[in-house]
C-alpha cells in the first residue's frame, strides 16, 4: 500500500471516533526485548540469550498491530530495548516490514533504533540504512574498560567509535548513551569519559547517573557491599561537570538528561514531555492514546501467549482526571530546559502552574529551585538536580 | 445442716502473687478441683476473660467468684477474689484485700521472694489479713523450695512449717490448700440482720444489663427486688438482680452479711458507680458509709492523635467506649501546633497505658501518633496557687515558678547480691536516695531506694532486667510530690517549636537529654530539600544542635514513555507516606519521631 494515502485513511478513522478524543498519535514506540546478556543495573524489559522467541516475537507484533487496526502516519518512531540491534539480518528486515506497515512514517519523519556497539555490521548498516532509519542511539555507556567490565557491557571503547563512524554514514543523528556515577568512579575519571565522547563530535548525547534499582543485581551486591554507591555530592558534581562540558563542546542541555547539537534533538522523546500521545507495541511497552494510559505485561512469554490466544497484552490501564493529567503534564514539561509557556499551558491543560502547585511554588521560588522567565517558568540548575525530591511534593496538595 | 450462706461456713480470700508466679493457673486449678468447672470446660485462665489479658497472660481487672467446697461433711462457700498482679493495678489489689479475711500468698518455688511478693504481702498485713505461705511449681526441675522458704521466713517472717507446696499445672497440694483455707482463714464478722453495708470493690460494663457491681456485704442482707442507695452519689436503685460468680453470673434470691457477689440495678453508665461507694438501704435508718478507697491516681500522661486528622471524633468515641469499662483512664481534648486535635490521656502506670492504646487500636482500629509519656507535677507560683500539670507545654515561665514539684516513689528491687552494686549506682545516677537493704537470703536482696517516677517510668525496668540478666525485680509506690530542680526543654525544629516534643526534665540532665532527642530526631526526620535545624532549648537558650543537611540531588536520570506512570505511582507513593507525618513550617515529621524524647542518651545495652 502506498504510504502517501495513509494519512487520508487516518483521517478518516478518527472522523467515527468520539468528539472527546484527540487526533490519533503521531508518534509510535516499538519494544525489541532481546539481549544478550542482562547487565546488572538493567531493571528493563528484557529477555537475556533467548534468541529462539525471536519468530513467536515477531509473530505477536504483527498480531499486536493487526488489533491497532488500520495504519496510522506517524512523525516519529523509535525502536527501543532490550537490544534491536541483537535481531540478525533476516528477523531484523521482517520486524521494519510489520512496523513501517503499521505505522509508515511522514516524509520528514524520525526513525530511531538503539543500538548496541558491537552489533553494528556493515551488513546491518546496509540494512538500517535501507529501512530508512534517520537516528542511531548507541548504548555506549563508557569508554573506560573498567567502567564496562563492572557494567557488564561487551563493548570497548574502540567498538563505539567504530560503531559511530559506520552509523555517521547513514544516519542524520547520532546520539550516545552514557552512565555517571559508576561504582567506585571519581570525578577525573568521568571528566576523561566525557572527553572521549566530546572527541567523536557526537549529535547527542543522554546520560544518566547509575541508578541502582530494585530486583537488579546491582541492588542486591550494594546492598550486601560488593558495590560501591558514588556518594551524593560526588554524583552533583558529576552531573554538573557533564552539563558544563558538553555544553562547552557544542550540544545543547534540552532536557534533564539530554543534549543535542541545534537540529538533533530527538523529536520523539521531546513528544513524551511535551504530553503528546503515542501508540506502543511489544512486552512491557507503554502507550498513551484518547487520554489513556496502559502498558503491557513486562514478559515477553506471557505478552506472546496471551496475543497467541487472541487476549489483550495489556496489564494497567489509567485515565487521568484533568487535574492529575494537567500536573503530570507540568512534571514533564519542567524536564525540559526550557521549561513551560504558562499561556500555553493554561490553555492545554486548563489549569494554572500556580493553581497546581499552591504552596510549594512559593518554597521552591524561595529556594530557587524554579525561576519566571518572561512567560515561562523553568527549573533553575539546583531545580534540575533536586527535581524528583520536587516532585514528589507536586502530588501532595 | 446449716445454710452456707451462714458467715461461719464462708471463707473470702486473695492470690496475691508476683507476675508469672502461677496465680491464674492455681485460680483454674482451685475452680476445677472444686467442681465450679469441668476439666473439660476448663481453658487457661478461667478468670482473665478480657483478650488482652489472656494473651499477655496477666490480670487487668479484679474478678470474684464463688466456690462451693465440701469440707468433713459440710458445705463452706469459698470466695475467691482475684487480683491484678502488675504495680500499675496496685490499688485493685488493696481493694481486693479489703474484701478478705485471708490472702494466699504465691511464689514461684524458682524465681522466689520478688518485689511485688513483698509489696502485696506488705498489703495484705495491712489489712490484716490471714496469710497462707504457698509455694508454687514445685514440679519444676530447678525448683529451690528449700531456699525459697528461706526467704520467705526471713523477709516476710512467714514460718516454713506454715507454707503449702503445690503445683497449680498438675493440681499437686490443690487439697491441702483447699483445707488450708478453710482450716486457718477466719470467717467473715458481720450480722446478716445489721442495717446493710455492702462495699463497692469494683464493677464493669455489660451491654445488654449496664453496670454490674461488686459487691462485698459487711453487715446486712439484700434481697432481689428492694430498693437500695449507693450512699455516696445518694441514687436509689431496684436490685434487678443479684448473684455470684461461679464463675458465670449465677442469680440468687439474696446475698447475706459476709458473701461476696454482683448487683444489676439498671445502671446505664457505670461513671455512676464508684469503687469504694457503701450500698445501704434508703431512709433514715441506713447504715452508716464503710472506709472506702482511694481514688486511683493517674500517673502517667500522654497525648493521642489521630495520624489523619479527619478521625478525630472516631477517637473521641473509642476513647469515650474504654472509658466506660476503666474508670481508672481518663482523657481530655486538647490541641497541639504540631499534631491538630487529640486528647491527653490519663493513666495508672506504663503498662495501662500500652494496653490502653493496643485496645484503642485493635478494637478501633485507628492509627494513632502518641506523645511521650510523663509523669504529673505540681508548680507552685509566685501568686500562690498550685498548678497540676500534666502535660509540658503548660509549664508556665521560670519567673513565674515558686516550686517545681515532682512525684517521688518509693521503689523495691530484688535481686542477687552480686548485682547490688551496679543497681545502686543506676539508682544514684536516676536522682536515688537510698534507704535500706534487707537479706532474704545469704544470696538475694531487697533494696530500697526514693527516686523520682519520672526515671522510674523512663527505661528502669529495662536497665534492671539487663543489669540483672533479667531476674532482678522492682516494685514502687508513690511517696509524694516534693521539689526538684526542674526545666521545660523545648525542641525546635526549623527554628520552630514543636509543642508535643517538650518534656520536663531535670536541670543538670537537660543537655544530655536534649543531646540525644536531636541525634535521634537527626536519624528520624528524612533530609529535605533544604537545611533543616533541630535544636534542644531551655527558655531562649540553645543547648544541643544538629543539623539535617539538605539533599544535593535526587534526579533519576530517565524519564521516558514507558517511565511515566511508573514514575507517577512511586511519586504518588510518597505522596501517601507524607500525608501519615506531620508538618511544621515545612518540615515533615514522621509519626513515630514524636517518641524521640524518650531516648536517653545512653548506651541501653550494657
Amino acid at each position: 500500500m502506498p504510504q502517501d494515502e495513509m494519512p487520508q485513511l487516518t483521517a478518516g478513522m478518527e472522523s467515527t471516533a468520539p468528539p472527546s478524543s484527540q487526533l490519533a498519535p503521531r508518534a509510535a514506540y516499538i519494544h525489541v526485548p532481546f539481549c544478550a546478556h542482562r547487565c546488572g543495573y538493567c531493571n528493563f524489559t528484557v529477555v537475556a540469550n533467548r534468541q529462539d522467541l525471536i519468530p513467536a516475537y515477531l509473530d505477536a507484533l504483527a498480531t499486536e498491530l493487526a488489533c491497532i487496526s488500520g495504519s496510522h502516519e506517524v512523525d516519529t518512531l523509535f525502536f527501543g530495548g532490550g537490544t534491536p540491534s541483537q535481531l540478525a539480518l533476516k528477523p531484523m528486515e521482517q520486524l521494519f516490514s510489520i512496523v513501517r506497515e503499521a505505522f509508515p512514517l511522514a516524509s520528514d519523519g524520525e526513525l530511531s533504533v538503539e543500538v548496541n556497539p558491537v552489533d553494528l555490521t556493515p551488513e546491518k548498516a546496509k540494512l538500517l540504512a535501507t529501512a530508512g532509519v534517520t537516528r542511531i542511539s548507541l548504548g555506549a555507556q563508557s569508554f573506560n574498560a573498567g567502567v564496562l567490565r563492572t557494567l557488564e557491557r561487551d563493548h570497548t571503547g574502540d567498538d563505539i567509535r567504530r560503531a559511530v563512524n559506520l552509523a555517521r554514514t547513514f544516519a542524520r543523528s547520532v546520539s550516545l548513551d552514557l552512565i555517571f556515577a559508576t561504582p567506585d568512579q571519581t570525578i577525573g575519571a568521568w571528566e576523561r569519559e566525557l572527553a572521549a565522547v566530546l572527541e567523536l563530535e557526537p549529535d547527542h548525547v543522554s546520560t544518566y547517573g547509575l541508578t541502582y534499582e530494585r530486583g537488579t543485581s546491582f541492588w542486591s551486591r550494594l546492598n550486601k557491599s560488593e558495590l560501591n554507591e558514588i556518594n551524593e555530592e560526588t554524583q552533583r558534581q558529576m552531573y554538573l561537570l557533564a552539563i558544563e562540558r558538553l555544553a562547552a563542546g557544542g550540544l545543547e542541555h534540552y532536557e534533564i538528561s539530554n543534549f543535542a547539537r541545534s537540529g538533533h534533538r530527538c523529536r520523539h522523546n521531546e513528544g513524551y514531555w511535551s504530553g503528546d500521545e503515542y501508540f506502543a507495541a511489544g512486552p512491557g511497552a507503554a502507550r498513551h492514546i484518547a487520554g489513556e494510559r496502559s502498558t503491557n505485561h513486562r514478559s515477553t512469554l506471557t505478552w506472546i501467549k496471551r496475543l497467541r490466544a487472541g487476549q489483550s497484552p495489556i496489564t494497567e490501564r489509567e485515565t487521568l482526571l484533568a487535574h492529575d493529567k494537567a500536573r503530570e503534564t507540568l512534571v514533564l514539561g519542567l524536564r525540559r530546559i526550557e521549561g513551560i509557556d504558562q499561556r500555553e499551558f493554561q490553555r492545554k491543560t486548563g489549569f494554572t502552574a500556580s493553581e497546581l502547585l499552591g504552596n510549594s511554588l512559593n518554597q521552591w521560588l524561595r529556594l530557587r529551585l524554579v525561576v519566571f522567565d518572561g512567560g515561562r517558568i523553568r527549573l533553575t540548575r539546583n531545580g534540575m538536580l533536586l527535581s524528583d525530591q520536587m516532585w514528589s511534593e507536586v502530588l501532595r496538595i | 445442716m446449716p445454710k452456707p450462706s451462714d458467715c461461719h461456713y464462708i471463707r473470702n480470700f486473695s492470690i496475691v502473687a508476683h507476675i508469672d508466679h502461677g496465680k491464674s493457673t492455681l485460680a483454674d486449678r482451685l475452680l476445677e478441683r472444686t467442681g465450679a468447672v469441668t476439666a473439660r470446660e476448663s481453658r487457661e485462665q478461667l478468670l482473665d476473660d478480657m483478650q488482652l489479658e489472656r494473651e499477655r497472660g496477666i490480670t487487668i481487672k479484679a474478678r470474684a467468684v464463688a466456690l462451693r467446697h465440701v469440707h468433713n461433711g459440710q458445705e463452706y462457700e469459698l470466695n475467691l477474689i482475684d487480683t491484678p498482679g502488675h504495680v500499675d493495678f496496685h490499688y485493685e489489689v488493696s481493694r481486693s484485700l479489703a474484701c478478705c479475711e485471708g490472702a494466699l500468698l504465691l511464689v514461684d518455688a524458682f524465681q522466689g521472694v520478688e518485689a511485688q511478693t513483698v509489696a502485696n504481702a506488705y498489703a495484705a498485713l495491712e489489712n490484716n489479713l490471714e496469710m497462707i505461705p504457698v509455694v508454687n511449681k514445685i514440679d519444676l526441675t530447678h525448683a529451690r523450695v528449700d531456699e525459697v522458704l528461706e526467704e520467705m521466713e526471713s523477709s516476710l517472717a512467714l514460718a516454713a512449717e506454715d507454707a503449702i507446696l503445690c503445683s497449680a499445672k498438675t493440681g499437686v497440694g490443690t487439697d491441702e490448700l483447699l483445707e488450708a483455707i478453710i482450716e486457718r482463714i477466719p470467717p467473715p464478722a458481720g450480722d446478716a440482720n445489721a442495717p446493710l453495708q455492702a462495699m463497692v470493690f469494683d464493677s464493669h460494663y455489660d451491654e445488654f444489663r449496664g453496670a454490674i457491681t461488686y459487691v462485698r456485704l459487711m453487715n446486712g442482707t439484700i434481697h432481689k427486688g428492694q430498693k437500695v442507695q449507693f450512699l455516696k452519689t445518694g441514687m436509689t436503685m431496684d436490685v434487678l438482680e443479684l448473684g455470684q460468680f461461679s464463675p458465670g453470673r449465677t442469680p440468687c434470691q439474696e446475698l447475706r452479711a459476709g458473701q461476696v457477689g454482683y448487683l444489676i440495678c439498671n445502671i446505664k453508665s457505670i461513671s455512676d458507680v464508684h469503687i469504694g461507694d457503701t450500698i445501704s438501704t434508703p431512709g433514715p435508718d441506713h447504715g452508716t458509709p464503710l472506709e472506702g478507697y482511694k481514688p486511683p491516681k493517674r500517673m502517667v500522661y500522654c497525648g493521642l492523635y489521630p495520624a489523619d486528622g479527619e478521625n478525630f471524633e472516631e477517637l473521641r468515641d473509642a476513647l469515650h467506649k474504654l472509658s466506660i469499662n476503666d474508670p481508672s483512664f481518663e482523657f481530655q481534648p486538647e490541641t497541639s501546633d504540631a499534631l491538630g486535635f487529640g486528647f491527653r490521656c490519663g493513666f495508672l502506670g506504663l503498662l495501662h497505658m500500652e494496653i490502653i492504646q493496643q485496645r484503642l487500636e485493635r478494637e478501633a482500629d485507628l492509627d494513632l501518633v502518641q506523645t511521650a509519656p510523663n509523669v504529673t507535677y505540681e508548680i507552685a507560683t509566685r501568686h500562690g496557687g498550685t498548678l497540676y500539670i500534666t502535660n509540658p507545654q503548660d509549664v508556665p515561665d521560670t519567673g513565674d515558678i515558686e516550686e517545681f514539684r515532682q512525684p517521688i516513689v518509693q521503689t523495691s528491687f530484688v535481686l542477687t547480691s552480686d548485682c547490688i552494686g551496679p543497681v545502686m549506682q543506676l539508682c544514684h545516677e536516676r536522682r536515688g536516695v537510698y534507704l535500706r537493704t534487707e537479706y532474704l537470703s545469704p544470696t538475694r536482696a531487697l533494696l530500697v531506694f526514693d527516686l523520682p517516677l519520672a526515671e522510674v517510668i523512663y527505661d528502669m525496668h529495662d536497665r534492671l532486667k539487663s543489669i540483672t540478666r533479667g531476674y532482678g525485680t522492682m516494685d514502687y509506690e508513690l511517696k509524694g510530690y516534693f521539689p526538684a530542680d526542674l526545666v521545660r526543654m523545648d525542641i525546635l525544629v526549623g527554628g520552630k517549636r514543636v509543642d508535643a516534643l517538650s518534656i520536663i526534665c531535670h536541670r543538670e540532665d537537660a543537655e544530655r537529654r536534649g543531646r540525644a532527642v536531636v541525634k535521634k530526631l537527626r536519624t528520624e526526620i528524612d533530609r529535605h530539600m533544604f537545611e533543616v535545624a533541630l535544636q534542644a532549648a531551655i527558655g531562649g537558650r540553645i543547648i544541643a544542635r544538629e543539623t539535617i543537611s539538605a539533599i544535593r540531588k535526587n534526579v533519576t536520570a530517565k524519564c521516558y514513555g514507558g517511565d511515566i506512570s511508573r514514575k507517577r505511582k512511586l511519586w504518588a507513593k510518597q505522596r501517601e507516606g507524607k500525608k501519615r507525618m506531620k508538618s511544621v513550617g515545612n518540615v515533615d515529621i514522621p509519626q513515630k519521631a514524636f517518641l524521640a524524647v524518650l531516648d536517653t542518651g545512653q548506651d541501653q545495652k550494657s
